[in-house]
């Protein structure tokens, strides 16, 4: 558990002395605090006046601006791994797929056996940096070919379980210690996903910046109807001590659901005119595809630079599903993966926070060997994974050897590498953390990352 | 029968203690979903055993009992088969990728078939003659909990919403022998797998450890040996069917007792338990009062259950009209569900649902969409509705409810100017009278209880000296953008 940089916040946390609630407020408004924070504590409106949400400055001494961070992309629908990373040596590929192979001569060769799709040549480009590292082979026993379950397995990271209820980063979360940054993910998209749900702390989420803040008129009422400002001389004194002293209804006492409530909502619009202002803010030269994926990536690079305190981003490019005719389909997908990769990871070296940043990018199964009768390719089982960052060791640029394409299970590839292993490996050695609590036993860790 | 636990008495009104409407508006929160003025003012008059009993007073059937003409028309669907037969059909004579293109198409229609039968649910809630019964419904369906999110059947999803809505108040005996042979949660729950060669044992655990024991009240034994009794009940797409040749018919032992059991037997065993009557009374303490249980009132709630043999009625009759249940601590300290929060909005607004298609969109967010709980456990509840960025769609939400711009979705943003203006609540009769006069007449409808002084002066404040149309929509605006406005 990383306590030791959180050391001294969590000592402030138990020791509420007055001169400590203002910096507390600042971090824990700063944090996107959820609602699975427990401490009993209120600020009072002097505290809330100090705290000027626009006030950078100020917010750039919060926390967070050390910490290491795991970006997420999730391609779902199944990506063709047999197509990203191409084995153009072994011509029982060619033979398989007929119509949709990858012509040689077109791929980013990474060694004599395996090159990138044409598409990919950003992702190339970092490969030589150094910046990349394609794991191959990645899967896990007996392979789910449903979307659905197999999506599962991989956000729970507990296959044996049909009724798992948080996913593997959720239990991070779960894990670290409670009061302490980070209290949890962030997602880009609609519905926040499964692996960043814990079983007592549940994700953000939103589609768009426009989702997260109050749109209704009148904000300054609104501030204070959602502050205590907006609460009676008797229920301050309650929630500032600690300790009710009228039973009057309507009276905000320490621990009730409106206090709670009235806690949340000034949390939300601390982070929320912050995130705003730094999304509103933020200019980049580089440019990303113009989809949520996309969009998403800009957000996530925003919120890096504007130092959010967050640990874990998560966004996902979807359509991967390509049943038939996949040419143009995944050409087009690879464009845009590679467009939103190279885009952000360019933001992030020009905000020089690279070394503070690892993307994981991993879909829920390759697809089949052969190509079907439509063009396409149907469910798989075994496929790469990839990771990017410069905290990726010299020798971790091609991990695990290309499964076979000969020696098949039910028409698809073996997979050589659990997917819990390279889990384990961004527990341990990436954010610090004991993994088998986590994942439930302990994975043996790659040296995926320089030491 | 054993003396009733004296905070299990029915509430009567005193002079110190009235049925008044924080009362009603409470009652009609729970055990409904949100009362318009008309019912409370309804209610207040008959008094608190006769407002329960109207409550209480539906048919125990399915959907063609409450709406013969309405109910969803799933063959409209253009690609959803009409039946299991011509659904094989469509498979017949396909090669293996032919066969999965069919499969993708049958997806897609599917997922507009469940969406047909999720707006219809709603439906039902904002304006269907049975509240109570919606409600209870709404309360097995995250009991009994099968999702549709892995692509269930919504033929299959709808037969259980039947079932759910024709045990919902009647015999919890009969109820959980019912949806044992449900389809959906044959399925859901791998029952299908469950074969005397390869057991599995995943019905019989969620069976004991969350439809009717509770965890701690069983061992690892005993679901061992209720899948065994469990074998071979499966399903063929459309009905329950015994598979004869993999049932296990040799005996178990389940609880002690020992003899060649099927599933209705370990059942009956089951029910016998003094633990299953009092974890229902649980379940139904948590959903209609508080997530504080007070051990004599489960108790007591739940040796009612066992004294009436299982029939639901009495006990939640019991529960709905005591004191216990109208006590100051149990009033306003529940967080809305987002279903309850868009439905009591809608209602208590007396707006008509602008577009049910954004208002899904909107429960998304929220966390909260009928027929596809996160897992068998159900929705979590509590605070777990609440973070800094489901707040802001609980707000919004509310907002564009009551006439506002609709929330931002991953779609382009063609309406932005198109406000709902239609859908805005009537303010006129309300807008007579001072300034603090029609706050709290709003405060009333809306929150139903009182608020904080300070936060009522800021509302005041708000709808100046004169007030206007305008100036009471903003001030309502801002009464549903309140915490106060996210419990019930």
């Amino acid at each position: 558990m990383p306590t030791k940089a959180h050391g001294p916040r969590l000592k402030a946390y138990n020791r509420m002395t007055p001169s400590h609630t203002r910096r507390i407020f600042l971090q824990k408004g700063l944090t996107l605090v959820s609602a699975a924070v427990t401490v009993p504590m209120f600020i009072d409106s002097t505290v809330w006046a100090l705290a000027d949400p626009l006030d950078t400055k100020r917010t750039q001494q919060a926390s967070g601006k050390d910490g290491k961070i795991l970006v997420v992309v999730q391609m779902s629908g199944g990506n063709d791994g047999l197509n990203t990373v191409v084995p153009y040596a072994d011509d029982a590929y060619y033979r398989a797929r007929p119509g949709i192979g990858q012509a040689k001569d077109k791929l980013h060769k990474l060694n004599n056996y395996i090159g990138l799709h044409p598409n990919l040549a950003p992702l190339k480009a970092m490969y030589d940096d150094g910046m990349a590292s394609v794991i191959q082979g990645v899967g896990y026993p007996n392979p789910n070919r449903s979307h659905f379950r197999s999506m599962d397995i991989w956000h729970t990271a507990q296959p044996e379980k049909e009724t798992a209820t948080s996913g593997w980063l959720g239990r991070y979360f779960d894990n670290t210690c409670e009061g302490q940054d980070p209290q949890e993910g962030v997602c880009i998209g609609g519905q926040a996903p499964l692996a960043l749900k814990g079983e007592k702390t549940q994700p953000l989420s939103f589609e768009r910046p426009e989702n997260f803040r109050y749109n209704g008129p009148d904000k300054e009422r609104y501030h204070d109807l959602n502050s205590s400002k907006g609460m009676d001389a008797q229920a301050q004194q309650n929630v500032k001590s600690g300790v009710a002293t009228s039973k009057r209804p309507a009276i905000i006492t320490p621990g009730s659901q409106l206090e709670f409530l009235t806690r949340t909502a000034m949390d939300a619009q601390v982070s929320s005119d912050k995130i705003n202002k730094i999304l509103n803010e933020y200019q980049t030269k580089n440019s990303y595809p113009n989809n949520e994926y996309g969009n998403g990536l800009r957000t996530i690079a925003a919120m890096i630079k504007g130092e959010m305190p967050t640990r874990v981003y998560y966004v996902s490019l979807g359509g991967f599903d390509t049943h038939a005719n996949q040419g143009g389909r995944h050409d087009n997908l690879m464009r845009d993966f590679a467009q939103g990769v190279d885009a952000f990871w360019k933001d992030i070296k020009e905000q020089k926070n690279e070394q503070r940043v690892v993307m994981m990018c991993f879909s829920e199964f390759g697809r089949r060997v052969e190509q079907n009768a439509s063009g396409g390719t149907d469910h798989g089982a075994a496929a790469p994974m990839f990771l990017f960052g410069p905290a990726i060791a010299k020798k971790a640029g091609i991990v695990g050897q290309h499964p076979s394409l000969t020696q098949l299970d039910n028409g698809d590839l073996k997979f050589a590498i659990d997917f819990r292993t390279v889990y384990a490996s961004i527990l341990e050695n990436w954010l610090e953390t004991p993994s088998k609590p986590i994942l439930g036993q302990q994975f043996k860790t790659m040296p995926i990352f320089r030491t | 029968m054993a003396k009733l636990y004296p905070q299990l008495e029915p509430f009567s009104a005193t002079s110190s203690d009235e049925w008044d409407r924080v009362k009603v508006s409470h009652l009609l929160s729970r055990a409904a979903w949100g009362g318009t003025p008309e019912q409370i003012d309804h209610f207040l008059e008959i008094g608190p055993r006769a407002a329960v009993d109207e409550l209480l007073d539906f048919p125990d059937g399915g959907a063609d009992l409450i709406a013969q003409n309405d109910v969803p028309d799933l063959s409209q669907i253009e690609g959803y088969p009409k039946s299991f037969a011509d659904r094989r059909k469509l498979f017949e004579g396909k090669s293996a990728e032919e066969r999965q293109l069919v499969q993708q198409r049958l997806n897609q229609a599917n997922q507009q078939a469940l969406r047909a039968i999720v707006i219809w649910w709603m439906k039902q809630m904002v304006g269907g003659q049975y509240p109570l019964h919606e409600k209870l419904v709404f309360f097995w369906h995250g009991h009994f909990t099968t999702s549709a999110r892995d692509e269930r059947s919504a033929w299959l999803m709808w037969q259980q919403n039947e079932t759910l809505r024709t045990h919902a108040a009647g015999n919890f005996g009969k109820f959980v022998k019912a949806i044992s042979r449900d389809p959906a949660m044959l399925d859901y729950l791998n029952n299908q797998q469950n074969r005397k060669a390869h057991p599995n044992e995943n019905y019989a655990r969620e069976l004991m450890e969350l439809f009717t024991l509770g965890i701690g009240n069983y061992t690892e034994n005993d679901i061992k040996e209720v899948a065994r009794a469990f074998t071979g009940w499966a399903h063929d797409g459309e009905g329950f069917i015994y598979r004869k040749f993999d049932h296990d018919d040799d005996a178990k032992t389940v609880f002690g007792k020992q003899g060649n059991f099927d599933g209705d037997d370990v059942l009956d065993i089951i029910l016998q338990q003094r633990a299953c009557a009092t974890y229902i009374a649980s379940r139904l303490w948590r959903f209609f009062v508080s997530d504080e249980l007070d051990p004599p009132i489960v108790t007591g709630l739940g040796d009612l259950l066992r004294d009436n043999n299982y029939e639901l009625r009495p006990m939640i009759r019991t529960l709905l009209a005591s004191k216990a249940f109208y006590a100051p601590t149990n009033v306003g300290v529940q967080i809305k569900s987002p279903v309850q929060l868009v439905i009591s909005t809608v209602r208590s607004l007396g707006v008509a649902v602008p577009d049910y298609g954004r208002l899904y969109g909107s429960l998304d967010q929220m966390g909260q969409i009928p027929l596809m709980p996160p897992n068998v456990k159900g929705w979590p509840g509590g605070r777990l509705w609440i973070n800094t960025s489901t707040l802001f769609v609980r707000q919004n939400t509310a907002l564009w409810l009551a006439g506002g711009e609709p929330i931002v979705s991953g779609r382009k943003l063609m309406d932005r100017a198109n406000r709902n203006q239609k859908n805005r609540p009537n303010v006129a009769v309300e807008s007579e009278g001072t300034p603090s006069e029609i706050v709290d007449a709003w405060i009333e409808r809306l929150v139903q209880r009182p608020i904080d002084p300070s936060r009522r002066e800021i509302l005041i404040g708000s709808i100046g000296k004169k007030p206007t149309e305008e100036s009471v929509r903003a001030m309502i605006n801002l009464i549903l953008s309140m915490p106060e406005y996210q419990l019930c």
